[in-house]
């Protein structure tokens, strides 16, 4: 009978910020049972924000509702004796452990790949750091700005600027950390297929760079074998690209000579446009942007929604560059029912961005909102590690949850 | 234990899909021990084989023979290439054989298609009833904007990252292809996840994959700080929210760049170090994350009147050597000279029969108790015979007469 798709599967998080907690979400929201390890100070996802109101609260960070869905939460202090104590039972529970901490953290600790091991053989053990556990650059720390400029992905950007005056610039937002996540995730899923047969546990390394670099790989290997010279303004003929409209910006990709056609009717023909030369995309690829200023002076006076309606219609593929308030505002997004309601006890009731994977006999749902700051503490040592709640009582006085204000 | 046994052994992959969203994603499969069959028209190949990556090199890359494009090379590693004319009806016969002993079928063509070659889901669950079958959409299977085309960078600013990628002052950018690449890892993950579900449960099923969707998912949080504050979070260029220096820095030379991070005030202190000019840690103007936040630009025109005459990657020495986080802004020529990427052996040599000695970008994992398998990318039709014999069972003369009737090259 349908149901999740990765029940029965115990993962342990010792993550922060993005690239952990988000492979650990991706398995949550699939009914894997995640319990999150913060500090007693917490996640610093929760001290990121953004916040109502512009006004921190742990329980209100954007980037830690987000990342943190379908998870129970504890708080242990690794300094103490009975917090590490805690932590090495909790890896005797789990299938998987997930850490996205500086590469000598959790070995400064006690609790280096062989202590892991020892203690649970069968473990699927995941590091996520910048540049991977070995190598000359091992120790060197980097994050999504350096990450996104050493990997090749942000030389290239802005598309359609060629002022080479104009630093190069990183893709927005946590590219390179939610990348690396689902990179780790394919591993430990794969790891944990493998294990059904071998029984053995794994220890896997991503490096955060080579996961981000790892997508390039056509454009690398393209320009040590073809040559093919990307330069700084690799967005252009034939299929034009980002284009200014009268409410936005578009990306018109209207590479073939049928897409193209499509487009000049919707232009009206213009003279400047006349003749079959226009319709043969070799032509095009070099002496498109002859007529450019002509196309972007039409596009300037259209619609990005508008546009783009009438022209995929066609089968001309194109899309706005879409804020989130025009995706949340989405007809097929809502068709699709992309975005889920969830109500947090603290942070209250928001619509949360969804999966792009509609499965029909396992979809993923959200079993809880993000855990509050040590809020299962009790119910993770009482429940699944077996301590009765006077004992529960005890571990906390002796500070294994380091001092959780209330 | 098991040395180096492939943890996806076993499990066997119909392949229909072309270009990167859907290739490189079982490619990822066969790095991890699948074994992968690649679906293609002998006449309607992947468009990749002939193609390099825009901008499109000289001579023009319709002449590249098939063989021979990096933009497929670089994705199609390690699987079996069987080329067959699924458009006529014996070509879609012998593809339902073939994936009627897949555990899994994947394909990214326009919505429809499938089905109309009586290979969508129904079809195939019929030949056996646990399959997983995953169909790779632009914005989706079913819904009002359905056959909507797209590409990478469209995805990309459908789903919300363009928008925020850029200068705040400037217009937004696209990044250059890599979506479609990430959207693969995510399918790859998705597919595994429901190869588990199959294993407890012997349930297979369908998957209607969204690849403008799966772009959203990595802004999650932009869409719950719109709802809580009220502003659509908007572009910062290299600059943080909180942390500054944060920036890339001119160097000696031309188009030379330098990433800098600075986390804390010790870092910060290292870093006027390193540029000799240690009083600014003491400067109020600079002393505080705060105060360095609001004096961002004066204190980024500092660090760039020292880093403007000096060598990129010296300085990115330097900076390392303080515990500060810094990189160069790397071109794609660039990669290949990294020597922690070498000591890493983040590329894998293949011997390419018609190109010689390649080497190109491995797996982005390292794992106990595994070794990449070397193989390369196939030639075109390289495995007709295998697949057509040996995996689907049809006889020698069955596959002289599907030859004849060009329904295989």
């Amino acid at each position: 009978m349908a149901g999740s798709t990765l029940a029965g599967i115990n993962v342990l998080e010792y993550g922060e910020m993005v690239a952990g907690p988000y492979c650990s979400k991706l398995l949550a929201d699939l009914g894997a049972d995640v319990i999150k390890v913060e500090p007693p100070g917490g996640d610093p996802a929760r001290a990121f924000g953004p916040f109502p109101n512009n006004k921190p609260h742990r329980e209100k960070s954007a980037l830690f509702l987000y990342n943190n869905t379908s998870k129970r939460g504890i708080t242990l202090d690794l300094k103490t004796i009975t917090g590490k104590d805690l932590f090495a039972r909790l890896l005797k529970w789990t299938d998987i452990l997930i850490d996205n901490y500086p590469i000598d953290h959790l070995t400064k600790l006690g609790f280096n790949n062989a202590a892991i091991c020892e203690l649970n053989p069968k473990i699927i053990y995941a590091t996520i750091t910048p540049y991977g556990r070995t190598g000359p650059r091992a120790d060197v720390k980097g994050d999504e700005l350096t990450l996104s400029h050493a990997s090749g992905v942000a030389n290239l950007m802005p598309v359609r600027s060629p002022d080479i005056r104009r630093a190069p610039v990183k893709p927005g937002g946590f590219q390179v950390a939610y990348q690396s996540a689902i990179n780790a995730a394919v591993v430990i899923m794969a790891a944990i297929i493998g294990r059904g047969k071998t029984g053995t546990g794994r220890v896997i390394d991503i490096s955060m760079y080579e996961a981000i670099m790892g997508l390039l790989r056509p454009g690398i290997a393209g320009s040590r074998y073809q040559r093919s010279s990307w330069s700084r303004v690799p967005d252009r003929p034939p299929a034009m690209g980002r284009m200014k409209t009268s409410d936005g910006y578009l990306v018109l990709g209207a590479a073939e000579d049928n897409h193209f056609r499509n487009l000049r009717e919707m232009m009206g023909n213009p003279p400047w446009m006349a003749g079959d030369k226009w319709l043969n995309m070799a032509y095009r690829t070099h002496h498109l942007m002859d007529i450019a200023p002509q196309m972007d002076a039409w596009m300037e006076k259209q619609k990005k929604k508008e546009t783009t309606e009438a022209l995929a219609s066609k089968g001309v593929p194109l899309g706005p560059i879409n804020s989130i308030k025009d995706i949340m505002e989405n007809r097929q997004y809502a068709f699709r029912n992309y975005f889920k309601e969830l109500e947090h006890p603290v942070a209250g009731k928001q619509k949360y961005a969804g999966w792009p994977y509609q499965m029909t006999a396992s979809p993923p749902k959200f079993s809880r909102p993000a855990p509050l700051l040590g809020e299962h503490n009790e119910e993770a040592v009482c429940k699944e590690l077996g301590y009765s709640s006077e004992e529960y009582g005890r571990l906390k006085k002796s500070g294994a949850f380091g001092k959780v204000r209330r | 234990m098991n040395e180096n046994r492939l943890p996806l052994e076993g499990i066997l992959v119909g392949d229909f899909s072309w270009v990167w969203a859907g290739p490189f994603a079982t490619m990822l499969l066969a790095m991890l021990g699948a074994e992968v069959i690649k679906i293609e028209g002998h006449k309607r190949t992947d468009l990749m084989r002939h193609s390099v990556v825009w901008p499109l090199a000289e001579p023009s890359p319709a002449n590249v023979p098939p063989n021979q494009g990096m933009g497929f090379n670089s994705v199609n590693m390690n699987k079996k290439s069987l080329t067959l004319d699924i458009s006529k009806p014996e070509g879609a016969a012998v593809a339902k054989q073939l994936a009627a002993k897949c555990d899994i079928v994947i394909d990214n063509m326009r919505s429809g298609v499938m089905d109309k070659l009586g290979l969508g889901y129904p079809s195939l669950q019929e030949l056996r009833h646990d399959i997983i079958v995953l169909s790779s959409g632009s914005r989706g299977k079913e819904g009002p904007e359905k056959d909507f085309p797209g590409y990478a960078t469209i995805h990309n600013a459908v789903g919300g990252v363009a928008y925020i990628s850029g200068y705040a002052d400037d217009a937004p950018t696209t990044t250059v292809g890599d979506t479609d690449l990430m959207n693969a890892t995510t399918t790859a993950f998705i597919l595994l996840a429901a190869i588990y579900h199959r294993m407890q449960t012997g349930e297979g099923q369908f998957i209607d994959y969204s690849q403008c969707e799966a772009v959203t998912s990595l802004v999650g949080e932009t869409a719950l700080a719109y709802q809580m504050t009220g502003n659509v979070p908007e572009r910062m260029g290299n600059a943080h929210p909180y942390f500054a220096p944060h920036n890339v820095y001119r160097c000696w030379g031309v188009d030379h760049w330098l990433a800098l991070e600075v986390h804390n005030d010790a870092e910060f202190a290292a870093l006027t170090h390193v540029i000799g000019k240690p009083e600014l840690a003491q400067d109020r103007r600079y002393k505080t994350m705060r105060a360095r936040k609001r004096n961002e630009r004066s204190l980024n025109g500092i660090i760039e009147e020292w880093t403007r005459q000096r060598d990129r990657d010296w300085m990115v020495n330097e900076f390392c050597r303080a515990a500060i986080a810094a990189a160069p802004s790397r071109d794609w020529q660039d990669i290949y000279a990294d020597p922690h990427l070498r000591a890493r052996e983040a590329f894998i040599k293949v011997q390419h029969p018609e190109l010689g000695p390649l080497e190109l970008v491995g797996v982005p994992w390292k794992m106990s108790d595994y070794t990449p398998p070397p193989n390369r990318p196939p030639m075109l039709g390289e495995h007709n015979d295998y697949v057509l014999r040996q995996i689907i069972g049809l006889s020698e003369d069955q596959v002289k007469e599907l030859r004849a009737k060009e329904i295989i090259s």
